[in-house]
């Protein structure tokens, strides 16, 4: 698998626009996913309050997580789960191949989990003598694939159904020659269902971890997690500690927001709260159950100051709204996380001197907290990682100087004017047909589309004339 | 050895937030005073119902198609059930063969001569179950996990009716996460609870709806009158 880096922005940026039909086929998903997010807040008339709702509900759990913490842990202990902590993700993995390793597992399922990609869960099991089977269908597309994930709801939207024919006719035992979505579909529910039944090991993440009642729960609409935990003998969930609500009430708004915010649906098909191990005479369910807690860069990015980030709940409707991701789709980012959030927490996860990149490529439009269902202030918290990233020097020394000199023009009205006046002088020497195809230091832009021609007089000359125009008008 | 790492970690996580949030107050009591204003503005924060009356909302719902491959109908006794299942059978022409909760209400009917059993393998057609409630807002039916209710019987087959008695459809979700802490005050609460909402689909192929990805593909649920 080659996986693209996040210090190696701008080369995957250019890679990913130099593929025809990615625009396409990430539009085909996005642009559907906005459109259906939009009426479903169309039809919620009291998403306001519950927008707000959810804030608060996130904010005060925040504002109080080692309480939260302290009780969730006591009380899934209390339901017989095991509880383990880990600091980073590294950590956090070694706990979970230890797990599987005590119980000699050969092959372990797992239900799509974002922060399972994070801490390199996957990576980690590819690494060792233990099979990983992925049962999220985009999950398993992925893995056959040998891709990472490009988006976090739907992850192999990259992949067309003419991929998907091609992989599952590799690599399905029972693979279907006809090539309709339903088939293949059916394809991969058959070659799955036994691995259900025969994992060792079924591995999670959870949406939400409900503080006074030690459960965690799975949000799925293929029903995915509770065949994968229920079967195999060991249930191994793995959670960032940012997932705490104080109870199952307080999860109930943020599940309202969190599908018709990310497929814009009214509720997933499956919402199923986990509390420890399969009790005594249970008909069915793990006979043993471990959580592990994971901090990875979370309170890092309470001290930081980024704790509005914290509240969010992973619906993707940033990245569906975004101009900038829209473009270039997820892998650009070099990161699980792709699209604005991805931009803020990228930065904590790996290093910001790594990920500042994807900070700049930001429009500032603003669409992207205008849609996120917790009121998350995502282009004030990339503005403020720029500003670090300034500060710390992490642009390259091309970025500063014309930074620079960007500022010392700005600060003098007339030589600024003069420049621009000369500037659209110059581009014009570049025009053909009212599109410039190229033209010295804009290849970054001209590669893979046209410039527009600017208009013949600049901004301030036009706006000058406008004026006078209406005062001798009067 | 492992575990003193998990301890270390859980100090310093502990430590960690602390740090960021010098100030704060942290008495148990005005914590949960805070949560519970939080939970007063749920009221004017979810959706309208589109009837007062829980049960006729839940029906509307599923009638409106917003119950993705769900039916539904209302049956004025249980010994009705038997019934109503076979024109099920018949209508998408099933084999006479059904796998059903281990409860005793479910195993004494007279199933006229669909063959039951509990013993739920891989690749089971139809699958029936008891559930302990419904939920007006989602369309959702609510199973627990329990020595009569394996999980499996939810997910394994393709075809699942849920039967739902109608004294316990809720309207909001929030109804039922008051029962799920009743229930806790009491130590009962299962291993699972499931909610429900239509059958299993997918939109991970060019984003097309696909149902039936790994459970099941049609949903039937009957509402029990007289209960
Ligand atoms: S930042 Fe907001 S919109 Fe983006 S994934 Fe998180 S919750 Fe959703």
């Amino acid at each position: 698998m080659q996986v693209n880096k996040p210090e190696d922005f701008y080369k995957n940026v250019s890679k990913a626009l130099a593929q025809p039909d990615l625009k396409m086929i990430i539009r085909r998903t996005t642009d559907k996913a906005e459109k259906k997010r939009a009426e479903a807040i169309a039809n919620f008339p009291e998403f306001e309050n519950a927008r707000m709702q959810g804030q608060k509900v996130k904010d005060h759990t925040i504002k109080y997580m080692d309480h939260y913490l302290a009780e969730f842990e006591k009380n899934a202990l209390a339901q017989g789960a095991i509880v383990h902590w880990a600091s980073t993700g590294e950590e956090a993995t070694k706990i979970v191949l230890d797990i599987c390793r005590q119980h000699k597992a050969k092959k372990v399922t797992r239900s799509k989990s974002m922060l399972g990609e994070e801490i390199g869960l996957t990576h980690a099991f590819d690494n060792s003598e233990i099979e990983r089977i992925e049962t999220d269908l985009a999950e398993h597309i992925i893995q056959l694939a040998g891709d990472p994930p490009s988006h976090i709801v739907w992850p192999a939207m990259h992949r067309s159904r003419e991929d998907v024919v091609k992989l599952f006719r590799e690599f399905h035992l029972d693979p279907t020659y006809s090539e309709e979505i339903t088939d293949l579909v059916r394809s991969a529910r058959r070659d799955l269902r036994t691995k259900f039944l025969t994992s060792d090991i079924g591995i999670s993440g959870s949406n939400f971890l409900l503080a006074d009642s030690g459960s965690t729960c799975t949000v799925t609409n293929e029903g995915n997690a509770e065949l994968t935990i229920t079967p195999p003998k060991v249930h191994i969930v793995t959670a960032g500690i940012e997932k705490l609500v104080p109870s199952m009430a307080h999860a109930v708004p943020l599940l309202r927001l969190l599908t018709r915010s990310a497929t814009g649906a009214e509720i997933t098909q499956y919402i199923t709260f986990h509390n420890g191990p399969k009790r005594a005479n249970d008909a069915d369910g793990p006979e043993e159950c471990h959580i592990v807690l994971v901090d990875n860069g979370r309170t890092k990015m309470l001290a930081d100051g980024m704790e509005e980030m914290l509240r969010c709940i992973r619906c993707g409707a940033c990245m569906n709204h975004c101009v900038v991701y829209k473009h270039i789709g997820g892998h650009a980012y070099g990161s699980v996380y792709p699209g604005p959030m991805g931009s803020v927490l990228t930065p904590h996860l790996d290093s910001l001197e790594v990920a500042n990149k994807q900070t700049h490529a930001c429009t500032l439009n603003g669409r992207c907290e205008e849609v996120c269902p917790v009121n998350i202030p995502l282009p004030k918290l990339i503005r403020s990682l720029r500003a670090r990233s300034w500060q710390k020097k992490y642009e390259p020394l091309t970025n500063r100087f014309i930074v620079q000199a960007f500022a010392a023009l700005a600060k003098r009205p007339r030589v600024f004017q003069l420049f621009c006046s000369c500037g659209v002088v110059f581009m014009k020497l570049f025009s053909r047909q009212g599109w410039i195809k190229y033209m010295p230091l804009t290849s970054g832009w001209t590669r893979n589309r046209d410039l527009i021609e600017p208009e013949s007089k600049t901004f301030m000359q036009q706006y000058r004339k406008m004026k006078k125009a209406k005062s001798d008008g009067v | 050895m492992n575990n003193q790492k998990s301890d270390m970690s859980r100090a310093s996580i502990f430590s960690a937030i602390k740090n960021a949030t010098p100030t704060i107050t942290k008495d148990a009591e005005t914590i949960q005073q805070e949560a519970l204003e939080i939970l007063k503005e749920s009221e004017f924060a979810r959706p309208k119902l589109s009837s007062d009356d829980a049960t006729e909302a839940l029906v509307l719902r599923i009638e409106a198609g917003l119950v993705i491959g769900t039916s539904c109908e209302k049956i004025s006794a249980l010994d009705d059930l038997p019934a109503s299942v076979n024109q099920f059978l018949g209508k998408y022409s099933l084999p006479q063969e059904l796998k059903v909760q281990g409860i005793d209400r479910l195993q004494k009917l007279n199933w006229q001569g669909i063959s039951t059993d509990i013993d739920i393998q891989k690749d089971n057609t139809v699958g029936l179950c008891w559930a302990e409630y419904g939920i007006a807002e989602t369309g959702s039916f609510v199973v627990h996990s329990s020595t009569e209710m394996p999980i499996l019987l939810n997910f394994l087959p393709l075809y699942l009716i849920a039967v739902i008695p109608k004294s316990k459809i809720l309207h909001y979700m929030d109804d039922y996460a008051l029962i799920a802490n009743e229930i806790a005050k009491k130590g009962e609460t299962p291993r699972n609870m499931c909610l429900i909402s239509g059958v299993s689909g997918t939109t991970d192929i060019e984003g097309v709806l696909v149902q039936g990805a790994h459970g099941p593909e049609i949903l039937h649920i009957i509402i029990l009158e007289d209960q």
